[in-house]
């Protein structure tokens, strides 16, 4: 089927296409560059037409989102909709269910999503959700930061077995790039405590943040892999914390990156949660400067925002000491667990409030870093779904990105608290997003990020992942309008996945399964088998599954997308 | 005024649902809108007179002009009054689930039982069972924290286990006796239950009052004992009596009062 789009405005960073008017034209789910007569015609005059959005970070799957939903039915209830011819009913508001998730995100003109926390032990779970999500492709990121393999070889400075494991492992989950969680502070806390700072020992391995990052960094340049490592640093929402995040960046900054597809070797996630200086809540203020600062200094680095969206939220994390330090300052109910030998994870509802001083004051520190950070290929947006906000209210955040008149509004009606302004600088900037910059940090810079080559641009030969959406943009004045900004990027015109309309007007019109996208190293073999030997005397003896049963077979990833690399080229 | 009664003629095995014949939402419908009204059972929609006859009088502006008289047994007529703000409705007969569930305003009186979550989430306006009830009575939403926060449950005969859980403010009092852990994780509001109590009222309570007048089966530990008052003076309300009052629950850090019925209970003196 052929399909042509129609006299829209262009946005288009990667291919420096910023508001032409042109035509997209799309044959059997790929961009092409000529259609016969016979194409159907969309007509999108004047309408915005972009590459379907990329999440870069999101919980959106796995045994946490199950949690999450069996232990906050008071969540479930909001959002509830009655099913349609097209789709079924949606429940969940912080923690939609899995049909929901699809939908939602397909509304928003989204196609790809990264599930940023899979805990390998819990790899089958969370493909299995994945499964039951439609309309999106998932990238699964396995946890290795507190993983006790790395944390010895680390120790041991054995870089080129931790690269094996990894090989080995990613094959094993199906996973995409390695995720690391506030790297020894997991362990930590099995032991009841946690690690400060990047040069912190953990118990028993005795060994430090700064080792394992570097190790993991070092491997997943040996290995060559699409994505960088994917950095939850330690002491995420401690006042002060923004040296320990300069430091993480720092550490690896001589590392030697090895792969064409991406410009960076670190990715910082949910770069709010750790731009804080201070000491205290008391006295807390914002290092979003000198975060952005470094970043704006340093292209060896990427980040993405999670933005404090004020709603009622649930967080999750690996993070297991954030969570119950979380717990103890919110008094909501908590919950925790032990992956053995892997990681944690801890669930505490949580309201973000403009009410209250400290949720005025995280808003506002996700909004400096935004504007702070010049280059928006270094910066995503996220709300690190849904730790910091549901990622419903992306469109919400891109108003307040194009209006620096609404962020004032919101200082001066008090719908903010005074922190937002008095313990930030917030209050003094008045760069305001363009559209080009928009389709910048929600699909370009993601795509670069994650190393894709098939999406994430309007290339003739990429996957025919496009977005539509109801605003002109030389009619609007984005910052004067931002609640019809808000609409349009909440409620696509078009949603187009492989070539297959999903959404029209805001309506789910088709549900497609999802896609996994996952990364198989090769040329690998025979430092795998050599490191499985080693592995497998510990497996045995302390994991309380069999080997047999760890593995996700094919049948859990029923529609990979498979990224093949060759090990160092 | 305006006078809508609908009178039972068949009983659904299946519970019906009530939630959207509020008078918030039926001060304007005449009795044609109800006769083409489908009203959901279950999974579906049945016409409403399969189950009922229909009688409407009169005329309202607004949703406090409107009288809804329910005849018959409404045991499997869930959502009575659910989220009404205004107006009144009188059932008599048994109520199903979740009566004056989230109700801001208004009256609703049940002339029979109620079962479980009656006044569940209750913000404003006044509930009165003249039977029993169940479980769950004035508390939270499965799941939340954050339970009846106003507005007063008068219940004529006996409650059942947790009644007014996670209470935030308005009142409940209760005639007749009341199963285990009434007012646990309160932290505002207020209490009275007449008769007895099994066990453990105002386990891990924060703060909020509870009055007992009957006689206690089992206190809980993180209650402590606090003082003997006579005619004591709770929320702006006199009692006249000798209580013994206890502090708690400790174990939450809570400092909610339990007042007990010196005469019933001299064991606790």
């Amino acid at each position: 089927m052929e399909y042509i789009l129609k006299n829209g405005i262009v946005y288009d960073p990667a291919n420096n296409i910023a508001g032409e008017k042109k035509d997209v034209m799309f044959k059997d789910g790929k961009i092409v560059e000529n259609v016969s007569s016979d194409a159907k015609v969309l007509d999108v005059a004047d309408k915005i037409v972009m590459p379907a959005g990329i999440d870069p970070h999101a919980h959106v799957a796995g045994p946490k989102l199950v949690v999450g939903r069996l232990y906050r039915p008071e969540d479930s209830r909001k959002g509830v909709t009655s099913k349609t011819d097209v789709c079924r009913s949606e429940s969940g508001f912080s923690i939609p269910s899995c049909p929901a998730t699809g939908y939602r995100y397909s509304r928003m003109g989204y196609g790809t999503v990264t599930e940023a926390a899979m805990p390998p032990l819990e790899a089958k779970h969370t493909h299995e959700e994945i499964m039951a999500i439609p309309n999106l492709d998932i990238t699964p990121l396995p946890l290795f930061g507190n993983n006790w393999f790395v944390l010895q070889w680390a120790k041991e400075g054995k870089i080129d077995e931790i690269a094996a494991f990894i090989s080995s492992w990613l094959k094993i989950t199906k996973g995409y790039g390695i995720k690391i969680v506030n790297p020894c502070g997991t362990e930590a806390w099995g032991w009841g405590g946690n690690v400060h700072g990047i040069d912190d020992p953990v118990p028993y391995f005795d060994v430090t943040g700064r080792e394992v990052l570097r190790a993991l960094a070092q491997a997943n340049e040996i290995l060559g892999l699409p994505h960088s490592i994917h950095v939850h640093p330690n002491d995420l929402g401690h006042p002060g914390n923004f040296p320990t995040t300069v430091n993480t960046l720092d550490c690896i900054k001589d590392i030697e990156k090895k792969s064409s597809v991406r410009d960076q070797t670190i990715h910082l996630t949910h770069a709010q949660f750790h731009s804080y200086a201070g000491t205290s809540w008391r006295d807390v203020e914002s290092g979003a400067g000198e975060v952005a600062d470094y970043i704006n200094k340093n292209k060896h680095v990427t980040c993405d925002i999670g933005q404090v969206t004020l709603d009622e939220t649930t967080t999750m994390t690996a993070d297991g000491p954030m969570e119950f330090d979380l717990h103890q300052l919110n008094g909501l109910k908590w919950a925790n667990k032990d992956i053995e030998l892997e990681t944690g994870s801890g669930i505490v509802p949580f309201i973000y409030s403009g009410k209250a001083p400290v949720s005025s004051f995280q808003w506002a520190v996700g909004l400096e870093l935004f504007l702070k950070i010049n280059d928006p290929w270094q910066v995503c947006l996220t709300t690190d779904h849904p730790n910091a906000g549901p990622f419903i209210r992306y469109p919400r955040i891109i108003s307040w990105l194009m209006s620096a008149e609404r962020r004032q509004e919101m200082m001066d009606n008090n719908e903010v608290r005074v922190w937002s302004y008095k313990r930030t600088s917030l209050g003094t900037l008045d760069r305001e997003y363009d559209f080009n910059e928009i389709a910048t940090i929600t699909r370009a810079a993601p795509a670069r990020i994650y190393g894709y080559q098939d999406r994430g641009e309007l290339t003739p030969g990429f996957n025919a992942d496009i977005a539509v959406y109801d605003l002109n943009p030389d009619t609007i004045d984005p910052s004067k309008e931002p609640a019809a900004i808000e609409k349009a990027f909440g409620n696509a015109m078009y949603t187009i996945k492989d070539g297959q309309i999903l959404v029209k007007d805001g309506e789910i019109v088709k549900i497609v399964p999802s896609r996994t996208l996952w990364t198989n190293v090769q040329g690998f073999e025979e430092q795998e088998k050599a490191v499985m030997e080693e592995v497998m005397p510990t497996f045995t003896r302390y994991y309380t599954v069999k080997f047999e049963n760890y593995k996700v077979h094919d049948h859990f990833a029923p529609n990979p997308l498979v990224t093949t690399v060759q090990a160092g080229k | 005024m305006k006078t809508i009664i609908l009178t039972l003629k068949k009983k659904s095995q299946i519970a019906l649902e009530f939630d959207e014949l509020i008078p918030d939402k039926v001060f304007n419908w005449d009795k044609a809108v109800f006769e083409n009204y489908q009203v959901p059972v279950g999974n579906r929609r049945f016409p409403l007179t399969d189950y009922f006859d229909i009688e409407v009088e009169g005329s309202a502006e607004g949703p406090e002009e409107v009288k809804m008289i329910l005849d018959g047994d409404f045991g499997r007529v869930k959502y009575i009054g659910c989220k009404m703000s205004a107006g009144e409705i009188i059932v008599n007969g048994d109520a199903d689930l979740h009566c004056g569930a989230e109700m801001e305003g208004g009256k609703i009186t049940v002339n029979g039982n109620a079962e479980s979550y009656a006044g569940r989430e209750m913000r404003g306006g006044e509930l009165e069972i003249k039977g029993n009830t169940r479980e769950f009575c004035g508390c939270s939403y499965i799941g939340d924290w954050r339970g009846m926060s106003g507005g007063k449950i008068i219940l004529h005969g006996n409650a059942g286990k947790q009644l007014g859980e996670c209470l935030s403010g308005g009142e409940i009092y209760v005639k007749g006796d009341c199963d285990i852990l009434a007012g646990i994780h309160m932290n505002k509001g207020f209490i009275q239950i007449d008769g007895d109590v099994t066990r453990w009222p105002g386990g891990q309570m924060k703060n909020g009052n509870i009055l007992i007048n009957g006689k206690l089966g089992m206190l809980l530990e993180g209650l402590v004992f606090d003082e003997i008052v006579i005619n004591p003076e709770i929320d702006g309300k006199s009692f006249s009596g000798k209580y013994i009052k206890y502090t708690g629950d400790i174990a939450v850090n809570g400092k909610g009062g339990l007042y007990l019925n010196a005469e019933k209970n001299r064991e606790y003196l």
